[in-house]
């Protein structure tokens, strides 16, 4: 019993991690609290639906079809929303309203179009495998599968490629990365697309495990704010921590409490984290001049 | 209900247009205030009027478990953490049967009355909210040109040179915050009357925003951009009616236009329709 929770926080905590690891190389770079990461993870769920169901695609071209279109949100809401914004130099909190703008827009577009119900992808039961006293079900392994295949090249590409060295140069000291010349926007830009192409992966590894609603894509950014936190902030890889860890920690406190708790579990561990250790497991101790 | 939200938008605009504390909490104020109102009335059979104190009282001290440790914060992680109030808070609702009746909601709550007669007719209500409303406004506009306002003006522009100034910039920030809370839980205690049936549903996060949006559409950081934003408010699903929007999306059409306003507002005019505080 234990194993098993153990393992479905580690799957759920796979989820988390890509849809953190969006939402963290954005904050990290840009500074903008990107809400609208959530409406994005919503639509590329519905693209999904659409795509597969509604258009009767086949699987993979649908997937292909959702991570291009979350791709093409990330970068639209970059150039008419935040740009202009940074370009002005407007303080972090304008941007923060935006993208609370930005996600009730899209989701209020999403729930007009297609209802507020449920809707489920893959009705009936899912094939699963057995290892040992373990239960997993296709997609839970679809999800691991997916993460230990693109957590290596998220690594490798911002520690080798130019750049994934152009990014963490932005966010580790804006100014600098300028004054050596680094094409701040394009930086962004290129931000930004691979965090809606991670939110677009998640959600529809999601839309496939548990089905969608209008509303998925909220408790999906605030986890993922709440993982960034926890784990450092400006700390890019260390979301994948964070997110097991919050997975891990839902998952067994089933065993002692109800599973209704979760949220608020989760909200208890963000304010702690903010109170005693605010700059995250892995973060270093910022001085005070640097904040 | 305009008259609620006209409260509830005055009373985060303490916090966000006079103090510069970006709250994303306001409807778990609200809803303690409309929960504490509705068990009160309930469980002891005490009159409207005297659990509104009560109720304030509560609400004012609830308000201290997120002000005290997370006024220290700054910007995202102060939103990041009244966020979490409002989910917990929420899921508290939500999830504590015994207490709260959780999902089922708690109903047939007494009707505000004097003297054993219980108004329920519209004409009552509408009365009773002008009194409320006017009551929040009166207190509010003295806390706006007492010496405290000022202080609190202060801070938002710039905090260190009021701590420099002798200013305990922490303890007024917590007292604005109560004061904003305990103003919600006028608009809460009303709800609970006015509607007596009360569910988690009407506190979410979506409202907190909803609320938030008020303030920054009408303009923060004086009295009369909350106003405006609430008549505002009012009249948008009027005209909604008028383009004859089938009822099925309007709520969808209206949500798309707040967020449209708010991405337009944060590129032209900051300030809103009618506030003078520019998030500088």
């Amino acid at each position: 019993m234990i194993i098993q929770l153990i393992i479905n926080g580690i799957t759920v905590g796979c989820v988390y991690a890509l849809v953190a690891l969006g939402f963290g190389i954005i904050y990290n770079t840009t500074r903008v609290f990107h809400f609208a990461h959530g409406g994005i993870y919503t639509a590329s769920a519905y693209i999904l639906y659409t795509a597969n169901v509604i258009l009767g695609l086949n699987i993979f071209l649908s997937f292909v079809i959702t991570i291009t279109f979350s791709v093409l949100f990330g970068i639209v809401i970059e150039t008419l929303i935040y740009s202009p914004l940074f370009k002005r130099n407007s303080p972090n909190i304008l941007s923060l309203i935006s993208s609370i703008g930005v996600y009730i827009f899209l989701v209020n577009l999403i729930a007009m179009i297609f209802g507020n119900n449920t809707k489920i992808l893959r009705p009936g039961i899912e094939k699963t495998y057995q290892f040992a006293s373990v239960i997993l079900t296709r997609i839970q392994v679809f999800e691991l599968v997916t993460f230990l295949l693109l957590f290596p090249v998220f690594c490798i590409f911002l520690k080798k490629s130019k750049l994934g060295k152009s990014i963490k140069a932005l966010s580790n000291n804006s100014t600098l990365a300028i004054v050596i010349g680094i094409n701040i926007n394009r930086v962004r830009l290129f931000v930004f697309a691979i965090g809606s192409l991670l939110a677009g992966i998640a959600a529809s590894l999601v839309a496939l495990d548990v089905g969608i609603d209008p509303n998925i894509g909220l408790s999906a950014v605030l986890t993922a704010a709440v993982v960034v936190i926890l784990s450092g902030v400006g700390n890019f890889e260390g979301a994948a921590l964070g997110a097991f860890l919050l997975g891990l920690i839902q998952n067994l406190v089933i065993i002692e409490i109800s599973a209704r708790w979760q949220d608020t579990i989760t909200f208890i561990i963000l304010i702690v984290f903010l109170l005693f250790r605010p700059q995250g497991i892995l973060g270093k101790q910022i001085r005070l001049e640097e904040k | 209900m305009i008259g609620i939200y006209t409260i509830l938008s005055l009373s985060l605009n303490l916090l966000v247009g006079y103090t510069g504390l970006f709250s994303l909490c306001h409807a778990a104020f609200y809803g303690i205030g409309a929960y504490s109102a509705a068990l009160i009335m309930t469980n002891f059979g005490v009159n409207f009027f005297l659990s509104l104190p009560i109720t304030v009282a509560i609400t004012m001290a609830a308000s201290l478990i997120v002000s005290v440790p997370s006024i220290r914060l700054k910007d995202d992680y102060f939103v990041l953490a009244s966020l979490g109030f409002q989910v917990i808070t929420f899921s508290v609702l939500y999830n504590f049967v015994s207490f709260t009746r959780g999902p089922y909601g708690i109903h047939s709550i007494p009707r505000p009355g004097i003297f054993g007669i219980e108004f329920d007719n519209h004409f009552f209500y509408v009365f009773l909210i002008i009194v409320l409303v006017s009551l929040c406004f009166l207190i509010l506009w003295q806390l706006s040109v007492s010496p405290f306002g000022r202080v609190l003006k202060a801070i938002r522009e710039d905090e260190i040179s009021a701590i420099a100034l002798g200013k305990n910039t922490n303890n007024l920030k917590i007292l604005a915050f109560a004061f904003a809370s305990g103003i919600a839980a006028v608009a809460g205690s009303f709800y609970a009357g006015y509607v007596t049936y009360i569910d988690p549903t009407s506190f979410t996060i979506s409202e907190s925003i909803f609320i938030l949006s008020i303030v920054l559409i009408g303009g923060s950081g004086n009295l009369k951009g909350p106003i405006a934003g609430s008549i505002f408010l009012v009249i948008l699903p009027e005209i909604l009616r008028f383009l004859n929007i089938p009822d099925t999306i309007a709520p969808n059409v209206r949500q798309m236009i707040y967020g449209g306003i708010l991405i337009l507002l944060m590129r032209y005019r900051v300030q809103g329709i009618w506030g003078e505080y520019k998030f500088e």
